[in-house]
C-alpha cells in the first residue's frame, strides 16, 4: 500500500470511530425527544419486534406538550428555573470576574491561601454541603422561597478561577497604559479588561447556565410547594396516585434538554476558545 | 501641593485595599454557603443533647445499612472514576485529531453534558426498561434474552455506572482537551522520528505534559462521582436488594425521610472525610509525577 492509501484507510477508520461514539452520544437525546411525541401507549406497544416504530412515532402528537402546560403547572417551573438562571448568570459573573481581576493584576498578603480556598471551594461541589446549608437556610427562614434557591449560588469557583487564568494572559502594560492616561479600575475593568475577555464571559456563562439549569439535588431540598418547584424537581410529580405519565416526563424532558443545546451550539466556538485559552493547561 | 500629595497616600491606601475589595462579595459567598457548612457538618455530627459525643458515630458504625451504602458507594466509583477518565482521555486525543469536521464530532460529544442528571436518569430508565425498553428490543435482534438492568440487583449499579458515564465524559474531554492543545506539536514529531509508537508516545510525552488538566479532572470527577445522587433517587430509590443504595442517598433518606439529622450529619462528615482524604492523596501522587517530568 502506498503512504496515501494507508493514510486515507486510516481516516476512514477514523471517521467510522468518530461516527459510532456520536450515535451512543446523540441516541439517548433523540429517542427522548421522539418519545415525547408519541402517547404512552404507543411507546410501549411498539418495543418488539425491534422495527421502526420502535423508535420513531407512528403517530406524532403534541397533546403531551399541551398537557404538562395545562395540567401539570409545568410553565410555572420553568418561569421559576428561568428566573434563578436569569439572576444567577449577571451576579455570578461580576462577582467571578472580580475576584479574578485580584488575583491576576495585584499582588498582595495571603494571595496564595486565599486562592487555594477559592480551589478547594470549587472542587468539593456545593452537594456535598446540601444538608448543612438546608439546615442553615431553614434556620434563615429561606426554605421554599426564591433566595434560598440563588443565595448558595453567587460565588462560583470555577468561573472564578476560569476568569483568573484568563486575565493573566492580557498584558499588564494595556492597563498601566490606561492608568497613566488617568483611567480608573472601574473604566479599566469595563473598557479594557471585559472587551478582551468575551470568550471567557460566554464560557463561564454558559457553564453557569447549564448548572443551574439542571440542578437538581439543592432545589429538591429547598422547595416544598408546587408553585416554588423546578424544572428538574417538577419531573418526578407527573403522575397520579396510580401511575407515572411517561409521555409527560419525556416531553418535559425534551424542553430541559433543548434549551441549553440551542445555546451550547452557536456558543461552543467560543466556550473551547475558554476552556483552551483560559483553562487548564498542561 | 500640600493636598495633592494627602490625595496620593489616600489613594495609595485604596490601591492597597482594593484587591480584597474585589474579593469581597466572592469569598463571603464561598465562606458562608461552602467552607461554614462543611465545618459545621462536622460540628454537629460530634454533638448529642447540647455536649460533645461519640454516640452518633458509634450507633453509626454498629449500623449494617452504612456499611452496605459505603461499600456500595466505593463499588460504584473504583469502577466509575477510572473507566470515565479513561474515556475521557480518549474522546480528547480523538477531537484533538486535525481532520475535517472533527469540531462538529467535539460538540456532539459535549451534548450529553447539557443534560441535566434528573433528566438523563429518567430517559435511561425509560430505556433500560425490562418490558419495553429499546435496549431489551435491540437485544432481541441478537437473540438475547430481556436484561433486568435498573431492576435487577446484580446490574442496576453497573447501569447506573454506564449512564453516568455516557453523560459526564463530554465534559472532562473539554478540559484534557485544553491541556493537549497545550502540547507543542513538534514534540510529536520528534518522538515519530525517534520512532517511538502510539503508546510510548503518550505515557513519555502527552500525559507528563497534560498532568495538571488531568489532575483537575481527577480530582473534580471523584468529588463529583462520590455525590451522584439523582439516578438512585429516581430510578432505582436505592433498591433492588439495596444495591445501588449509595451514601448520599443515605443522607438523604436519613434527613429527609426519618428525619433523623443527627445521622445525616454524621454520613454527610464521613463522605467529606473520605473525598477529602482522596483529593489529598491524588495532589500528592500526581504533583510527585510533576517533579519527575
Amino acid at each position: 500500500m502506498t503512504p496515501n492509501a494507508k493514510r486515507t484507510l486510516g481516516h476512514i477508520v477514523l471517521y467510522i470511530v468518530f461516527i459510532l461514539i456520536a450515535v451512543i452520544a446523540l441516541f439517548p437525546i433523540l429517542y427522548v425527544f421522539l418519545a415525547s411525541f408519541r402517547t404512552d401507549e404507543e411507546i410501549f406497544k411498539y418495543a418488539f419486534p425491534f422495527t421502526r416504530d420502535t423508535i420513531l412515532p407512528v403517530r406524532w402528537t403534541v397533546e403531551n406538550y399541551i398537557t404538562i402546560f395545562r395540567d401539570f403547572g409545568f410553565g410555572m417551573a420553568v418561569m421559576n428555573t428561568s428566573f434563578v438562571v436569569l439572576v444567577l448568570i449577571p451576579v455570578n459573573l461580576l462577582v467571578a470576574s472580580l475576584a479574578g481581576y485580584a488575583f491576576a493584576f495585584y499582588n498582595f498578603r495571603g494571595k496564595n491561601a486565599l486562592f487555594a480556598v477559592f480551589m478547594i471551594s470549587f472542587m468539593v461541589p456545593i452537594d456535598s454541603v446540601a444538608l448543612p446549608l438546608y439546615t442553615m437556610i431553614t434556620k434563615m427562614g429561606l426554605v421554599n422561597t426564591r433566595w434560598a434557591l440563588i443565595l448558595p449560588s453567587i460565588s462560583n469557583g470555577l468561573a472564578m478561577f476560569l476568569f483568573t487564568q484568563f486575565f493573566r494572559g492580557i498584558p499588564v502594560s494595556l492597563l498601566e497604559a490606561a492608568r497613566i492616561d488617568g483611567a480608573n479600575l472601574r473604566e479599566v475593568f469595563f473598557r479594557i479588561v471585559v472587551p478582551l475577555s468575551v470568550p471567557i464571559f460566554i464560557t463561564a456563562g454558559l457553564m453557569i447556565f447549564v448548572n443551574e439549569w439542571n440542578n437538581y439535588l439543592w432545589p429538591l431540598l429547598v422547595t416544598r410547594s408546587p408553585e416554588m418547584r423546578t424544572i428538574q424537581v417538577s419531573l418526578a410529580y407527573f403522575k397520579d396516585e396510580n401511575e407515572t405519565f411517561w409521555s409527560l416526563v419525556y416531553a418535559a424532558a425534551s424542553i430541559s434538554t433543548i434549551v441549553p443545546v440551542l445555546l451550547f451550539l452557536p456558543l461552543q466556538k467560543y466556550f473551547v476558545q475558554g476552556i483552551t485559552a483560559g483553562g487548564v493547561k498542561g | 501641593m500640600q493636598s495633592s500629595l494627602e490625595k496620593t497616600s489616600f489613594q495609595r491606601s485604596i490601591a492597597k485595599a482594593a484587591p480584597y475589595l474585589l474579593l469581597l462579595p466572592a469569598l463571603a459567598g464561598i465562606l458562608v454557603f461552602k467552607i461554614y457548612p462543611i465545618f459545621s457538618a462536622v460540628i454537629t455530627s460530634f454533638i448529642r443533647k447540647g455536649a460533645f459525643s461519640l454516640r452518633t458515630y458509634e450507633i453509626l458504625f454498629k449500623d449494617k445499612t452504612f456499611w452496605n451504602s459505603l461499600m456500595v458507594t466505593l463499588r460504584m466509583n473504583v469502577v466509575m472514576i477510572p473507566l470515565q477518565i479513561v474515556v475521557s482521555l480518549i474522546l480528547a486525543l480523538l477531537v484533538n485529531s486535525e481532520v475535517k469536521g472533527v469540531g462538529v464530532f467535539r460538540s456532539i460529544y459535549y451534548l450529553p453534558v447539557t443534560m441535566a442528571i434528573a433528566v438523563a436518569s429518567v430517559t435511561w430508565a425509560l430505556m433500560m426498561n425490562v418490558n419495553n425498553g429499546v435496549f431489551n428490543s435491540v437485544l432481541s435482534i441478537f437473540g438475547i434474552p430481556k436484561q433486568g438492568f435498573f431492576t435487577d440487583a446484580g446490574q442496576a449499579l453497573w447501569s447506573i455506572v454506564i449512564m453516568a458515564t455516557w453523560k459526564g465524559c463530554g465534559y472532562w474531554m473539554m478540559y484534557l482537551l485544553a491541556g493537549l492543545k497545550g502540547v507543542d506539536v513538534s514534540l510529536y514529531e520528534s518522538a515519530k522520528l525517534d520512532g517511538a509508537g502510539f503508546f510510548t508516545t503518550l505515557f513519555k510525552i502527552t500525559l507528563p505534559l497534560i498532568s495538571r488538566a488531568m489532575l483537575f479532572v481527577v480530582v473534580a470527577n471523584t468529588s463529583a462521582n462520590f455525590l451522584l445522587f439523582a439516578p438512585t433517587k429516581l430510578i432505582t430509590e436505592g433498591g433492588p436488594q439495596n444495591s445501588t443504595n449509595v451514601l448520599m442517598y443515605e443522607v438523604y433518606k436519613s434527613a429527609f425521610k426519618n428525619g433523623n439529622m443527627s445521622r445525616a450529619g454524621a454520613i454527610t462528615a464521613v463522605l467529606l472525610g473520605l473525598i477529602i482524604i482522596l483529593v489529598v492523596l491524588q495532589f500528592l501522587m500526581m504533583n510527585r509525577k510533576d517533579v519527575d517530568a
